[in-house]
């Protein structure tokens, strides 16, 4: 209570050194908020690609495989199971921009996959298609809220662009099920069958190729497979073993796809962390400033409470404890600006699928406690200052 | 009540390439249970040796002892305690702690004791109604007239029920009649909490309420005798 009055004494200057705090913990909560989600984002791509090997042509050639060349792949000592993959955009003709979220996309899917992957998903209603369901699609949560579907809905997929030329084709799909939220790309993506993938497929080909190879005989990727829970050194020794082994195909180690994720989200931590430090040591000078002014004006408070008995260590503690108060202040007052404004930011993407804060329990954690290390840390040449005072030189200061 | 001898004490500062003898070879003995008064003028030594009985100040030569017991060997924090549960002090400006109300002000050396015990804030009650500040107990310092504050100076000074009271210029910011007052109150405690009074001033009319007067100049005793009462 002490602690408060004597804050409150210096209105104007303790707002103000609130005010440093504030901004230092509120740069720290959005910026953290920021790289979480990017975190979370690339976490998830971490999960997928760290459990599978991606499949593709080799370099040079266009993204077109036979279906038959998963047969070749199964043969590679290893290999578990593969799936032909598909995937398309789900707004085709806007503008694709470099943006913090996954664009929306339509992925081939099939069910036999969830054994495999380490990214599992959940359903927040409806249900799975099945391996050879035609005219279903399950949404996830952010696309099915940008789209405005829930379950039972139909909607027409790739989605009809407003300058759609004549020639555009799409179908009718039924929203089967909805999934929960993943912070990663499953929120973005629809999936349909292998079998509507296909067909999806076969309508993205020139006419000549479409109707003479069969939509069901062509694939743009493989997705493939070890035994469930084979780690990544496996997965890389199998991706290796299809590279020697197999022709026209090309094997991304899960490692290498795993290290440009986590290379990608450790720039951005970075960048976010260094500018939050900033303006958390620009807050935290400002509580150095404070303190040492309240100790110059105080000179006499502490020379009396060091005449009534006070130790040196009571003084250190109670200027400590002033310190850490206004940084437990300025901090919590910050972190609920970030967390509403990032919310609120949140909200307003939502709509569009583009969300670009997470406040996390350790992003929490990490505010409240900067804010009260930084007011402590501040504070501690300020009370050593007051604590080693004579008590006779701080009595005879005149105010 | 605490017996205070001081043995040759001296107390000597470096101003610039001079040495002053704030105080020199002092030596005297205060009863327990006495009001003496310190008087002398500006610069005589009063305050100096008000804070070496206090324990605020080391001396450069001689002995403090209270109780027979020397200070000398004390370490800091030992000298801290000894002041909080032994040592009450009353100063000019009253020193009140303007964030805290009166009752907390009066508590407040209790804060810094080892073991506060459960009656602080009935002794500080009692105190306060013995000062006559009953009906101020939430206020503030600036809420409070200059005799007011330093009536809440004398009941935090007696909090620790201490041996000995020291006062510096206890009466020098109030005027004349609260003044009187004042020195009424302490007088009274002296007798009634049994507790020895040292005090520093310039204020004749103090002096001569006390039982002893003591006189210094230039960091000497020059003079010390029973002040006498009129019957």
């Amino acid at each position: 209570m002490e602690i408060i009055r004597n804050m409150a004494r210096r209105r104007l200057r303790t707002t103000l050194t609130v005010l440093g705090i504030v901004i230092g913990i509120f740069a720290l909560t959005t910026m953290g908020a920021m790289a979480e989600h990017f975190n979370a984002l690339l976490d998830g791509g971490v999960r997928y690609f760290g459990s599978s090997i991606q499949v593709g042509a080799s370099d040079g050639q266009a993204p077109i495989l036979p279906v038959s060349k998963a047969d070749e792949l199964m043969q590679v000592a290893g290999v578990e199971a593969v799936f032909p993959a598909y995937s398309f955009a789900a707004k085709p003709g806007g503008l694709r921009v470099v943006s913090f979220g996954i664009p929306d996309e339509i992925v081939s899917h099939s069910p036999s996959e969830n054994g495999y992957n380490a990214l599992k998903t959940s359903f927040a209603h409806g249900r799975d298609i099945a391996d050879n369901s035609r005219g279903e699609v399950v949404l996830g949560s952010g696309i099915a809220n940008d789209l405005k579907k829930k379950v039972g809905d139909q909607i027409d997929l790739p989605v009809r662009p407003q300058d759609a030329k004549a020639d555009f084709i799409n179908h009718n799909f039924t929203v089967v099920g909805v999934l929960n939220t993943t912070r990663t790309a499953p929120d973005s993506f629809a999936y349909v069958s292998i079998p509507d993938a296909q067909m999806l497929f076969n309508d993205t080909l020139p006419a000549t190729f479409r109707g003479p190879l069969g939509a069901t005989q062509l694939a743009e990727s493989f997705t493939v497979y070890g035994k469930p829970g084979a780690s990544p050194a496996e997965l890389d020794a199998i991706a290796n073993r299809i590279n020697q082994q197999t022709t026209g195909l090309k094997a991304t180690k899960p490692s290498d796809s795993v290290n440009a994720f986590k290379s990608g989200g450790a720039v951005f931590t970075a960048v976010t962390t260094a500018a939050a430090m900033l303006a958390l040591v620009i807050g935290g000078l400002s509580v150095v400033n404070t303190m040492i002014m309240a100790v110059t004006e105080r000179f006499r408070e502490i020379g009396l409470k060091k005449a009534v008995g006070a130790h040196t260590g009571h003084v250190l503690r109670e200027y400590l404890a002033e310190a850490t108060v206004i940084g437990l202040v300025g901090g919590g007052l910050g972190y609920l600006l970030g967390v509403i404004l990032t919310n609120v930011i949140n909200l307003a993407g939502r709509a569009s699928n583009l969300e670009l804060f997470l406040v996390t329990p350790t992003l929490t954690a990490i505010a409240l406690g900067f804010s009260v290390a930084l007011g402590a840390l501040a504070g501690v040449i300020p009370a050593f200052r007051a604590a080693r005072l004579d008590p006779v030189t701080a009595l005879r200061t005149t105010s | 009540m605490a017996n205070i001898e001081l043995v040759d004490l001296t107390k000597h500062y470096r101003q610039g390439r001079s040495l002053v003898r704030a105080l020199d070879g002092v030596s005297l003995e205060i009863e327990a249970g006495e009001f003496v008064s310190v008087v002398g003028r500006s610069g005589s030594g009063k305050t100096t040796l008000l804070d070496l009985i206090g324990l605020l100040l080391r001396p450069t030569g001689g002995r403090v002892l209270i109780d027979g017991v020397d200070t000398a060997s004390m370490r800091d924090n030992q000298r801290a305690d000894e002041r909080g549960q032994r040592i009450g002090f009353i100063f000019q400006e009253y020193n009140l702690l303007p964030a805290l109300n009166v009752l907390e002000n009066v508590m407040l050396p209790l804060r810094y004791r080892k073991s506060r015990g459960k009656d602080g804030r009935a002794r500080a009650l009692e105190l306060l109604e013995a000062v006559g500040l009953t009906d101020r107990i939430k206020h503030r310092p600036d809420e409070l007239s200059g005799g007011q504050q330093q009536r809440v100076a004398i009941a935090r000074a007696l909090i620790n029920r201490p041996a000995m009271v020291l006062g510096d210029e206890p009466t020098g910011s109030v005027d004349t009649q609260t003044s009187q007052e004042l020195v009424g109150l302490m007088r009274w405690l002296n007798r009634e909490e049994n507790v020895t009074f040292v005090i520093v001033t310039h204020d004749l009319e103090l002096a001569a309420r006390a039982d002893r007067m003591i006189q210094l100049k230039d960091g000497r005793v020059m003079a010390d005798e029973p002040v006498l009462h009129a019957a």
